[in-house]
């Protein structure tokens, strides 16, 4: 054979074996699952845990041979995470982006509560009112927290605790454990709707197990100066201080109560301040305040789930946010398996339907803590815990009975 | 007002005009651009912040003093790229131009550093944060007093720059009449530089000083630091230093004030109002003529 001969024939067979490659992966078949959050800005953190979460399960399940479509053919599972910003606008936007999509089935998100209420007012209310043009999407969130927001429509599913079932038992374990406790101080972020809303049920808590409020202290999400809020607290000497706000706020406040030598007895945080971002920031500040959680690296699959996080990037940690969006991974790969959902383009307002419906039919899920009820306004009833921040970690400070 | 309460209204005042030295330091910058550009750097308060970002480098190094320098040097450097970026090759006599360019700097600072951060804050060092002053029922921040001190430093500093240097007077120069100094011999682009060096140097102050007074650096600090920085701009009159810094520690003070009696809710509104009373009444400013009625 000539050397031109030999040549061409390597190049063609290099060609051909091109060619086999891509066909090969254009006919590999893939199962998305959508994601939408805040990716960008201040709270960019959540979401892009999320998303981390969401690769790490995906990284799992494909490693276990990839979700069995309706028609038993077997897909890898891809996760596309969209951002939005934490802004209204912007998420209505996004999920209409996805809804357009032709291989859209069902999408986890948001991330924020000023997203998730507009983004749900925007679905079909009732499912199969043929009267309401809203949009036919199942969401199943993972972070948004502002109690309620399911009820919005028979199209949105949460996987997120109930923080009024989680400050109940807080201040209940508080009456029983430190009856010596009389008096309550609240801290609120007022213009952030999860913190605003969760302070109305944790002064109800506070009141309800018998602690007189004293009254409640106020500031901003961008105020960086506390010197009045924490005035007022110091005059008030309650012996429970609760504040109501996200890491930023809140160490700002717990490093000025530092400063004006306020010491509450007892300090409790918000269920979004359990998070490494408050350790890192007030450490010091912050040890001892009590947060109740929905999650903590306490079981084998929560400490395998963190380590799947951290092997997607070191840079993420587990949360109770982005370990609800690592459960609705699995909780939805089991609907599609179950419920034989083709995941085609054909098929695809089909399988949104029968997605809805296997939703909407679950009565509990596995859960990284334990097992997850369901309830009938497509909300969830978590396992929880209180952690309390000390030398620099959380630490399981009590498992009330659940 | 019974006596408590007027305390902690005294108090309030107090604790406003010395947070308020880090609004002083920024509306100098803005200030002292307007003066000799008549242009808005929007993205001033953004580099700022960015310089003290940056000079977090330093931290496990050097000493805070030292982190402090470091963040104003770094601020001069961000300084003289934004003149490069957003002023020196757009058109001079297209005020929107450099205006939207800006912006977008703003934004851009912004992302780069929510990015680069994934949105945590980080802690910054603070000199005395542990220290507290206690004269009867006041209380002082040692922090504080100190990022007040070091403020005034800063401020004496600029003012002597600009009264005996070379540099100030052609700063000067050009900003009362560019064409004129020019005829002079003197480079209107090297002197714009300089005035953005100089006013980086202080917002690299600023920055540091900021993130010292509330002890974290956070991306949530660029926006709001950024309208109160135009806020005393305003107030102060454009282009006045003077003016920057009386109505930094008034913006401070007033701020605190009105939250104590009115709320955290209402308190932007009255700073507002504030701004609108000055814009209607004084639009010069504190330390500008009275403006007539058209």
């Amino acid at each position: 054979m000539s050397r031109r001969t030999r040549t061409l024939a390597t190049l063609t067979a290099a060609a051909a074996a091109l060619g086999l490659a891509a066909s090969a992966q254009a006919q590999e078949k893939t199962f998305k699952i959508y994601g939408f959050g805040a990716k960008s800005g201040v709270v960019g953190i959540f979401g892009q845990q999320s998303e981390a979460a969401m690769q790490a399960a995906a990284a799992i399940i494909n490693k276990s041979g990839g979700v069995t479509l309706g028609d038993g053919s077997k897909a890898r599972l891809v996760v596309e995470y969209l951002d939005d910003r934490c802004n209204a606008e912007e998420g209505i936007n996004v999920l209409r982006r996805i809804a357009s999509q032709n291989d859209a089935v069902v999408a986890i998100g948001p991330t924020c509560s000023n997203v998730a209420e507009p983004v749900f007012g925007i679905l079909q209310k009732k499912a199969g009112d043929a009267s309401d043009s809203g949009i036919q999407f199942p969401l199943y969130t993972d972070v948004a927290a502002k109690g309620g927001l399911a009820s919005l429509s028979q199209w949105a599913f949460r996987n997120v605790p109930s923080e009024a079932n989680m400050y109940k038992s807080i201040f209940e374990w508080v009456k029983t454990t430190r009856p010596e406790l009389k008096t309550f101080w609240g801290g609120v972020e007022k213009d952030f709707a999860h913190s605003n809303a969760t302070f109305g049920v944790i002064k109800t808590q506070a009141d309800s197990n018998g602690l007189q409020v004293l009254g409640q202290s106020e500031w901003l999400l961008n105020d960086t100066n506390f010197s009045n809020q924490v005035r007022e607290m110091k005059r008030a000497n309650a012996d429970v201080v609760a504040i109501s706000a996200h890491p930023f706020t809140s160490c700002g406040v717990l490093k000025e109560m530092a400063r004006q030598n306020v010491k509450p007895k007892l300090i409790v945080g918000l269920t979004s301040s359990s998070s490494m971002e408050t350790l890192q920031g007030c450490g010091a500040q912050a040890e001892g305040l009590v947060i109740p959680t929905s999650f903590a690296p306490v079981t084998d699959d929560a400490k395998n789930a963190a380590a799947a996080v951290q092997a997607v990037n070191p840079k993420y940690n587990m949360d109770l946010h982005n370990a609800a969006a690592f459960e609705n991974v699995f909780t939805l790969v089991d609907l599609v398996e179950k419920n034989k959902i083709m995941g085609r383009a054909d098929t695809i307002q089909a399988d949104r339907q029968k997605m809805r419906e296997a939703l909407a039919s679950m009565k509990e899920t596995k859960g990284l803590l334990g097992k997850v009820g369901r309830t009938d306004d497509r909300e969830a009833v978590k396992p929880y815990l209180f952690v309390q921040a000390k030398g620099g970690n959380w630490v399981v400070a009590h498992t009330p009975k659940q | 007002m019974d006596l408590l309460n007027l305390i902690d209204l005294a108090q309030s005042l107090i604790d406003g005009v010395l947070f308020g030295t880090t609004y002083s330091l920024i509306g100098i910058g803005f200030t002292l651009i307007f003066g000799v550009m008549h242009k808005i750097n929007m993205s001033y308060a953004a580099a700022s912040i960015g310089a003290a970002y940056l000079s977090l480098m330093l931290v496990s190094l050097v000493p805070a003093p030292v982190v402090y320098a470091g963040a104003a040097l770094i601020g001069g450097v961000l300084g003289w790229l934004i003149y490069l970026i957003c002023f020196r090759f757009l058109p001079i006599n297209n005020p929107l131009a450099t205006l939207m360019s800006t912006v977008g700097m703003l934004l851009a600072i912004e992302e780069l550093i929510s990015h680069l951060t994934l949105g945590m804050p980080q802690n910054y060092p603070a000199l005395f944060s542990s220290t507290n002053i206690e004269i009867g029922q006041f209380f002082l921040r040692g922090d504080l007093i100190f990022v007040f001190m070091l403020g005034c430093v800063a401020m004496v500093a600029l003012t002597l720059l600009l009264k005996r240097t070379r540099l100030g007077l052609a700063t000067r120069a050009v900003a009362q009449q560019p064409v004129a100094a020019q005829l002079c011999g003197m480079d209107v682009n090297a002197t714009n530089a300089g005035t953005f060096v100089i006013a980086g140097l202080m917002g690299g102050t600023a920055g540091a000083m900021a993130g010292a007074a509330i002890g974290v650096l956070s991306p949530l600090m660029t926006l709001p630091l950024t309208v109160k920085g135009l806020v005393v701009t305003v107030i102060g009159g454009l282009g006045s230093i003077p003016g920057a810094i009386v109505a930094g520690l008034i913006v401070g003070g007033a701020e605190n004030l009105f939250q104590f009696m009115r709320g955290v809710s209402e308190r932007d509104i009255y700073v507002m109002l504030m701004l609108f009373a000055f814009l209607v009444l004084r639009p010069g400013g504190l330390f500008a003529a009275p403006g007539g009625r058209d």
